[in-house]
């Protein structure tokens, strides 16, 4: 057991915190945008081929060096396609298409929401005949890129998977119906897998954006001043503050311990249900407080704290919120006595 | 990063589950979980074979009869122990006076105390706070006053757990009033319990029980050579007594078996036309108490794995605080499941309920202490914002 990055990660750490803060771009509320330069500097680093073997174009690193770069980009508060890229990568396998989005060259984003549906990884609703598609996409991530999509769809057999090279989009919403599209070789549980990595990256990139949220909390109490002192004499905040970071490294212990389990087990759906609780609850807890704590600053859109709180409130709502993966938990509970998590 | 333990912690550990569960006595494993209080002959018979097999006192120096493990492996021992409803090694022994006089105490003192206090021959009690002493133990105002090759000792102790079972004290007492700062003139002395002047009474906690008591200390004439290290260091004994365990401090295993037989109890409860496991509810709160648990247990291991010797992973500041909590909730959790059946506490042979359901309610209310004892919650707060966060009040 050991959860110390190796050498090699915290370079690519470092290497990936420098290339963030030199092309990210300052947040503004709403719908996130893409970012060429910052996506153009991630695929430099390899950052977006790590978790993909060498034959493919990708790094043969893992979940764990895809994590790595996933909470800098939280904690710089850079909204990209990180999560949605690698997810997209792994659906596509090792079709033709994956060496242009691990270079960066093409941007192609998962489109498995469906308009006024709860999350499922089931595509309910999106069937094929063939290669021809019927049901609507909505929303499609980072839509205003003119993105390539993946999208998932219920056959007689089963799940299959497609790729839409130049989906016809009406903001963010696809229309499946009449669109080319070309079957790939994936099913449920390949979706499964691929949802996993992307649950990950955004777990990990919430990681990091609590560790901002809660730093920036840190420094306006021990700096703003009411009533003549720092608020930091006020134990009403810092007992407060204090539970922030009970939380976030809870979140840690728990992000850290998904990457390794999903470098063996890249199936393992319930220890991904178990993070992405451990860190809703977690997110939940420190965007809120982190505003609160900072007082009205913290609710402008020229002040970082807001934003990663929006950022935060945008994963627990991606791949299944809280509700859905404890629903999906409380089904399996009678599977097992007392939890067993070192064998 | 790597997950899972190595062929050798693999051995260990099933060594430590054989070891619990074949080597320490039924009746005494049943009592612990079912929640029934223990007698001083339970726990001194689960201490002595633990003593025999070198697994009472592992935290302490080989030579004085301590193991050379990893934190990891502590981890393991004390997760074994606790799945197995194995009580712990006598805490005021084996985790607090033994490693202070170990590391503090002369020698003379060490061969005096270690093996008895490691085979439990001597029950230690704590005698730190006072009614005036809660969460500001260093006001305290038990004295001490030299006389000759004797201290003479004046004074009250409180909350002092099993000091009805108990043969000596280690006290914190007063020996410089007129010291710079509270904390300089406290000392540590080790008092018989039957020493004339020593005076015990009992008191009634809100579960029915009788755990803790009053220590009175009336003109109690102490030898010189039973003051642990040096006079008015006290503070500091103290400190690191309280700052001993790292991987221990959560009691992780306890909570997973507790949550563990929640959800027995909850499939044996009905509900309906089914059992209180099938309700929506219960079994989403067991989910997520077992989510909690996962996080909790995560970052004990991050600790432990993390503390090569030297300094711990910060994170172990909230170990105190989750344990306690988590602790509680799945108390509750049980209970809760009780329901009805928790409303008699006491156990007749004519009852068709269970025993655990008799003792929920009252283990419920016992560990509310648990936030409380060994520091408040309040209190680790504080020890993250200041400690850690650098938000000095």
């Amino acid at each position: 057991m050991n959860f110390e990055f190796t050498e090699d990660q915290v370079a690519l750490r470092d290497a990936a915190r420098e290339a963030i803060s030199r092309q990210r771009t300052e947040p503004v509320p709403g719908t996130a945008e893409h970012n060429p330069k910052l996506w153009q500097a991630l695929a430099e680093l390899g950052a977006l081929g790590l978790p993909f073997s060498e034959e493919v174009g990708g790094m043969g690193a893992g979940p764990v060096e895809a994590m790595v770069v996933a909470m800098e980009l939280g904690r710089a508060g850079a909204r990209t396609a990180y999560s949605e890229s690698l997810t997209a990568a792994t659906l596509l396998r090792e079709d033709d298409a994956l060496g242009t989005i691990i270079d960066g060259s093409r941007l192609v984003v998962p489109a498995l929401f469906s308009p006024n549906r709860a999350w499922s990884p089931t595509p309910v609703g999106v069937r094929a005949d063939g290669d021809s598609l019927t049901g609507v996409r909505e929303p499609v991530p980072y839509a205003a890129a003119s993105p390539a999509v993946v999208t998932t769809a219920l056959d007689g057999e089963g799940v299959g998977v497609f790729l839409l090279d130049e989906p016809s989009l009406i903001g963010t919403r696809l229309d499946l119906a009449g669109q080319p599209a070309r079957r790939l070789d994936g099913d449920a549980a390949l979706v499964q897998r691929a949802v996993n990595l992307g649950t990950l990256l955004l777990c990990a990139e919430g990681l990091g954006a609590m560790e901002s949220a809660l730093h920036l909390t840190v420094e306006y109490l021990k700096s703003r001043k009411q009533f003549g002192v720092p608020l930091m004499k006020f134990q009403t905040l810092t007992q407060r503050a204090a539970d922030m970071y009970t939380s976030l490294e809870l979140a840690r212990s728990a992000v850290y311990f998904l990457a390794m389990t999903l470098a063996e087990r890249p199936d393992d759906a319930t220890a991904v249900s178990r993070t992405k609780v451990i860190a809703g609850k977690a997110g939940r807890h420190i965007g809120q407080e982190a505003i609160q704590l900072h007082g009205g600053i913290g609710m402008t859109a020229e002040y970082a704290v807001g934003h990663l709180t929006a950022r935060l409130t945008e994963i627990e709502h991606t791949y299944g919120d809280t509700r859905y993966h404890l629903t999906c938990l409380a089904r399996g509970i009678s599977a097992h006595g007392a939890l067993d998590l070192v064998s | 990063m790597e997950r899972g333990l190595t062929p050798q912690e693999q051995q260990f550990r099933e060594e430590m589950r054989d070891f619990f569960t074949t080597k320490i006595p039924q009746d005494i494993r049943d009592k612990v979980a079912a929640g029934v209080e223990l007698s001083k002959d339970d726990f001194v018979r689960a201490h002595r074979i633990m003593h025999v097999a070198g697994l009472a006192v592992p935290a302490w120096p080989v030579e004085w009869g301590g193991q050379d493990w990893s934190d990891l492996q502590r981890y393991l021992f004390l997760d074994e122990m606790q799945l197995a409803n194995v009580p712990a090694p006598l805490a005021f022994n084996a985790n607090m006076i033994g490693p202070v006089i170990a590391a503090f105490g002369s020698q003379e003192m060490k061969e005096r105390f270690l093996p008895p206090t490691a085979s439990l021959e001597i029950w230690w009690c704590q005698g730190f706070s006072e009614p005036e002493s809660g969460s500001d133990l260093a006001s305290l105002r038990t004295t001490a006053v030299r006389d000759g090759d004797e201290y003479v000792v004046n004074g009250q102790k409180t909350w002092t757990t099993l000091g009805q079972h108990a043969d000596w004290i280690f006290a914190l007492v007063r020996t410089d009033p007129d010291a710079a700062r509270p904390q300089q003139g406290i000392s540590m002395l080790l008092i018989p319990m039957d020493a004339p002047g020593v005076t015990l009474r009992p008191i009634q906690l809100i579960d029915g029980g009788h755990e803790v008591n009053e220590v009175f200390f009336d003109d109690v004439r102490v030898p010189v050579d039973q003051l642990v290290g040096e006079e008015n260091r006290g503070w500091d004994y103290a400190k690191f007594l309280l700052g001993n365990e790292r991987v221990g401090v959560a009691p992780t295993g306890w909570i997973k078996r507790k949550l563990a037989a929640a959800k027995e109890y909850a499939a044996s409860t009905a509900c309906g036309e089914t059992t209180l496991i099938e309700d929506p509810l219960t079994a989403a709160r067991i989910a997520e108490l077992e989510c909690d648990l996962i996080a909790l247990e995560l970052t004990v291991l991050r600790v432990a794995a993390n503390s090569h010797g030297g300094k711990p992973d910060p994170a172990s500041s909230i170990l105190k605080l989750r344990g306690s909590e988590l602790q509680q909730d799945v108390l509750e959790l049980i209970a809760d499941i009780a329901g009805t059946s928790s409303l008699s506490w006491d156990v007749d042979a004519a009852s068709e309920i269970p025993e655990w359901a008799h003792h929920a309610t009252p283990v419920y209310l016992n560990f509310r202490k648990a936030s409380i004892y060994g520091g408040s919650n309040e209190v680790q707060r504080q020890v993250i914002s200041t400690g850690i966060l650098g938000l000095k009040g």
